[in-house]
């Protein structure tokens, strides 16, 4: 198991960036595993025949999966959870099985003794049969500001 | 108009911490081990930090539209957008309390025609001193009605 390591304002610079980090492929007992986890048995993300029914090709992520393995990426990246101030994620695209999650963040300045940064989860895979996906595309736009110690 | 709210509990147990640190993944020991919670001067083990999005999922969309009353037509509903502002994580042991409530409503005209409705429930916990720990913002988009 992995401590981050200790990080001071001194390390960073605006323009830093940090990534990639790669979780997955992703596959469907993941998003059983986090509707358990979390809460959320909307069964779209687990029940194939009702994701079917919706239209949908297959069953797809409840979008605070992503989203929670982006804000683990960023709290190693920046010497753990107790220094995340903010956390602000926005979903573009769904999340499928098979789907790789590629992790970015970028320093846009330091304030007050708080970092700023944005993030972005891919997803990168070929997606269900039929839907024709591109084989890497923007899934989360997010935002997180981080207080370091000096 | 009075404002619509409604109060919520939510315990933050150890089993509950470890498993959703697990389901996202997690490595570090800091949501896992007390011990090394502890070295870290934390008095429990910490809740990953989307940890509080389960409080949304233990209030059903019927109760939070009876009680908050959006109307929204969950057809056409998506999980947008969702933030967090942290004073602090919560711990294990602690028992959160707290109100959800309407913070943001608003339309926009979609890319394709049609009204986009974005609405968002401000969810604020307190701890059992009353203090702020942190405010979590769930936003819901009802997407256009089909035009063609």
């Amino acid at each position: 198991m992995g401590t981050p390591e200790t990080i001071t304002m001194e390390g960073i610079t605006p323009g830093q960036e940090f990534g990639e980090v790669v979780f997955g492929p992703l596959e469907k007992v993941d998003f059983v595993r986090y509707a358990g986890a979390s809460g959320d048995f909307n069964p779209i993300h687990t029940d194939e025949s009702y994701a079917r029914r919706t239209g949908a090709p297959t069953v797809f992520a409840m979008g605070m999966l992503p989203a929670g393995y982006l804000a683990h990426a960023v709290t190693d990246w920046f010497g753990g959870p107790q220094n995340l101030r903010r956390f602000k994620v926005r979903f573009t695209t769904r999340v499928w099985p098979g789907d790789e999650l590629v992790c970015r963040a970028h320093v846009v300045s330091i304030e007050d003794g708080i970092v700023k940064t944005t993030l972005e989860v891919h997803r990168r895979g070929s997606g269900p049969e039929g839907l024709d996906l591109p084989a890497e595309e923007m899934a989360i736009v997010a935002e997180a500001d981080v207080e370091l110690p000096e | 108009m009075a404002e619509s709210h409604l109060t919520f509990e939510l315990p933050v147990e150890r089993g509950k911490v470890r498993e959703f640190a697990l389901s996202v993944g997690e490595d570090n020991p800091v949501f896992f081990d007390v011990d090394a919670a502890r070295a870290q001067g934390l008095p429990d083990i910490v809740a990953p930090p989307t940890f509080t999005v389960t409080q949304i999922w233990q209030i059903s969309r019927e109760q939070r539209e009876a009680q908050l009353g959006a109307n929204l037509d969950y057809e056409r509903v998506l999980h947008g957008e969702q933030e967090f502002v942290y004073q602090r994580l919560p711990f294990a042991g602690e028992i959160l309390r707290g109100t959800m409530r309407i913070s943001k409503d608003f339309t926009k005209q979609g890319k394709r025609g049609g009204e986009m409705r974005f609405v968002t429930y401000e969810s604020r916990f307190v701890d059992v001193q009353g203090e702020d720990v942190l405010t979590a913002y769930y936003t819901l988009i009802e997407t256009a009605k089909d035009v063609g």
